[in-house]
């Protein structure tokens, strides 16, 4: 793309023209004295005159390069808060700090990812976010980069994820070329997501982007996390650095997510250790290991059993208090539930029928006592309705859940005597029984079409365990665990907070294959082996990240989850037959992903990522997955398409 | 209000149904085309949400591989079900349809066990 300013008249471009034609003007008659009714040949001189004194006047060259331009201060802020990467499809609103990204910067934390799409680009930021526990950058275009971006960021948002995402402008429209910067500059970039943004700004001078960079930054990582946005002006990025002016990187804070009260966690401990049948439900909870830990003392130390809904990596899989199979078992059999970080209590212990008249009714026993943990009430936004519906809960607690965690342990340590330990051992034998049947359960329900094509979603499942459990692993997961039956939660041994890294939020599509790419990157500097499952039709989405992943080197295994459909849809279609009597043969119509089935393997390929399939022999799958593994810890991106039974 | 009306009557139905003294057995199951069944089941309905093999799952529907409930309760589950799935009616699948598709469901093999997959231990 052509240079700001190549084709036009830049500001200093203007100053020189103006001398000239001030110079010009002191030597001839105003323009409109100048133009003769009738062509005159003698109108010419007067123009030969004004060049003639124009030369003569001897201007200085104008001056075409530059010392330090703003975007290299900015490179400065970025650097001062530690970010290793930005992710960027590459536009011209940006190009100021792109250049000093990659020559001042030496292309060096942060080092420019090239995405072949803004939502791409995104979701890396949140796949990498999660998987490294420090975000990463992202440049867009002005006005467009950030509509294409604006879905990956919606889904950041309902996942609590912080994204640090800047995006191009052209404030001065003196400095905009004809065409199509005016298309690319808004007034207010950061209107069309702000209702799923934490914050932006549109900085006025290098200072003030300094300022409003860090403050963003901290915002953006204070509990509940988000996504913010940050505007740069082009002439901002490009224009030299004011050699007066007296710029400076503002300190970032340590800071301290907020803490539940703690009266309000001694009333809960007390709740806990008088309940005779606790249960703890888990949804957003953990961001370390420090978080999974101290979730394992707690259920430990009362012998309660633990529900992880699966929003991060919260709790062992293999514990004997891990009962996440048996939800909502055990909340009908509750007499206490403690809700940690739900995006959903309400649903949590309601049923709901999705029949033509949509009933709900509570599963909980009458008397349960109820406690919620969690900083989502702190910051919301109202027009999207991602706060769902209102549980009444008897104590909502607000405070970031990991955070109040150590806290609630040590309230919990001073109620427990003697008598309760003993009950809560004798319960805590019971709740090991329960788990290791629950497991054999689900091993024998994996079993159930383990030699039936197209291939099981349990027989993927397992076979990847298989390949993997031996290895340094993380699964990056890639898209929501229903759709494939939640299997890597229910057949492998899951400790360590990269062992899964959770799902979009949003549900949006076209998150998982830039989430699994973002979770790679973060695990390339540790050699963890990457591996995600991604849905046929989430992947249509995005498939440039894979290019990206080539492009980069950054190994992961991406396995398509092939169920040829929209497959969700297509459930949602025939229930909508089934009502109205219309038969079972035309849901598949808009639905589907059939004549032609897509080549993954091919798309993969063709973007040079290694790749295997259409698989859909199951005694095929395992020694795929061999080569594949042998292919990432080679450092290399693979790809291995799987024709699957729907979920 | 007629839905409504139509929905207590199922229920109380199905109340008397469970209330049968146990010497009330079911009627045996009509004879069914068990490849016509599985013609039907994998067309666009039945699979969606208990899988080509019925082997179903947590999270769309029950597994129905070798059913064990009998014919009468399969078919009353079909028209009015209690829980999440969708009613098929008679003129979408009609009893001869529903008899082939319990018959591909009784047709199909045994699963092996777990503890015949080795990976499956670990």
């Amino acid at each position: 793309m052509a240079k700001r300013g190549s084709a036009g008249v830049g500001r200093r471009g203007f100053l020189k023209g103006a001398a000239l034609a001030a110079g010009a003007a002191a030597a001839s008659p105003p323009l409109a004295h100048a133009v003769p009714a009738l062509p005159d040949p003698n109108t010419k001189r007067p123009i030969l005159i004004q060049l003639a004194a124009a030369e003569a006047q001897a201007p200085p060259a104008e001056a075409l390069t530059e010392g330090k331009g703003g975007g290299d201060f900015m490179v400065d802020v970025l650097k001062s808060l530690g970010f290793d990467y930005v992710c960027a499809n590459p536009a011209s609103s940006f190009r100021g700090i792109h250049e000093a990204i990659i020559n001042y910067g030496n292309n060096a934390a942060p080092e420019f990812i090239t995405c072949t799409h803004e939502e791409n680009a995104v979701a890396m930021a949140q796949g990498y976010y999660k998987m490294a526990g420090k975000p990463l950058a992202v440049l867009v275009h002005a006005v467009v980069g950030l509509q294409h971006a604006s879905m990956a960021l919606y889904n950041a948002w309902c996942d609590r994820v912080p994204v640090f995402v800047m995006v191009g402008n052209g404030l001065d429209a003196e400095k905009r070329r004809p065409g199509v910067e005016w298309n690319h500059t808004a007034v207010d970039n950061a209107v069309i997501v702000r209702d799923y943004t934490k914050w932006d700004d549109q900085p006025a001078s290098l200072q003030h982007f300094a300022d409003s960079a860090v403050r963003a930054y901290k915002i953006a990582l204070t509990p509940p996390m988000g996504p913010v946005v940050i505007a740069i002006d082009a002439g901002l990025q490009e224009d030299p650095i004011d050699p007066a002016a007296k710029l400076m990187v503002p300190k970032l804070p340590r800071t301290t997510p907020p803490q539940g009260d703690s009266a309000a966690l001694a009333d809960t401990a007390k709740m806990l250790v008088v309940a005779e049948s606790p249960v703890i439900l888990v949804d957003r909870l953990a961001r370390s290991q420090a978080g999974i830990d101290n979730l394992v003392t707690l259920a430990e130390l009362l012998q309660a059993p633990v529900v992880d809904q699966a929003g991060r990596m919260n709790f062992p899989t293999r514990h004997p208090l891990n009962h996440s199979i048996r939800g909502r078992a055990l909340v009908t059999q509750a007499d206490m539930i403690l809700g940690l970080e739900l995006r959903d209590f309400w649903g949590s212990i309601h049923s709901f029928r999705d029949q033509i008249e949509r009933t709900s009714k509570p599963i909980f026993k009458p008397g349960v006592k109820t406690v919620s943990i969690g900083a989502g009430d702190l910051f919301q936004h109202g027009n999207v309705q991602d706060v769902q519906h209102f549980a009444d809960i008897d104590l909502a607690i607000t405070g970031d859940g990991e955070e109040t965690l150590p806290y609630l342990i040590e309230a919990v340590k001073g109620q427990i005597d003697g008598g309760r330990r003993a009950a809560f051992d004798a319960r805590g034998k019971k709740l090991s029984d329960q788990h290791d049947k629950s497991l054999q359960e689900s091993r024998d329900e994996a079993a159930s079409a383990w030699d039936v094509s197209p291939i099981s979603t349990g027989r993927l499942c397992a076979e990847l365990w298989e390949a993997i459990r031996k290895e340094d692993w993380s699964f990056a997961g890639g898209g929501n665990q229903t759709f494939f039956s939640n299997w890597p939660q229910r057949l492998w041994d899951m400790t360590k907070f990269y062992h899964y890294n959770g799902d979009s939020g949003g549900a949006g599509q076209g998150y998982g294959s830039g989430a699994i790419v973002g979770a790679a990157l973060a695990n390339k500097a540790h050699g963890r082996l990457t591996v995600g499952i991604v849905g046929d039709g989430d992947l249509m989405y995005s498939p440039g990240a894979l290019w990206t992943a080539a492009h980069h080197k950054i190994p992961m295994l991406m396995i398509v989850h092939g169920n040829r459909a929209y497959h969700q849809e297509l459930m949602h279609v025939q229930r909508m037959a089934d009502r109205h009597s219309r038969g079972i043969d035309r849901a598949h119509i808009g639905t589907t992903l059939i004549d032609p089935a897509i080549d993954f393997a091919k798309l993969a390929q063709a973007m040079g990522v290694h790749a295997e399939g259409p698989i859909s022999d199951p005694k095929a799958l395992g020694p795929a997955l061999k080569r594949a593994i042998a292919t990432v810890k080679g450092g290399e991106p693979v790809l291995i398409d799987v024709v699957t039974q729907p979920r | 209000m007629m839905m409504l009306k139509a929905r207590r009557m199922a229920a109380a139905l199905a109340l008397i149904l469970i209330a049968l003294p146990a010497s009330a057995q079911p009627a045996p199951p009509p004879a069914g085309d068990a490849a016509r069944g599985k013609q039907i089941f994998n067309s666009d309905g039945c699979y969606q949400c208990h899988g080509y093999a019925g082997q179903g799952s947590r999270s769309s529907g029950p597994r129905l591989a070798r059913i064990e409930l009998d014919f009468d309760a399969f078919k009353t589950e079909l028209r009015q079900p209690s829980n999440e799935m969708p009613p098929y009616t008679e003129s979408v699948v009609s009893d001869r349809a529903a008899a082939d598709i319990y018959a591909f469901l009784r047709s199909l093999p045994a699963p092996p066990t777990a503890s015949c997959i080795p990976m499956l231990s670990h």
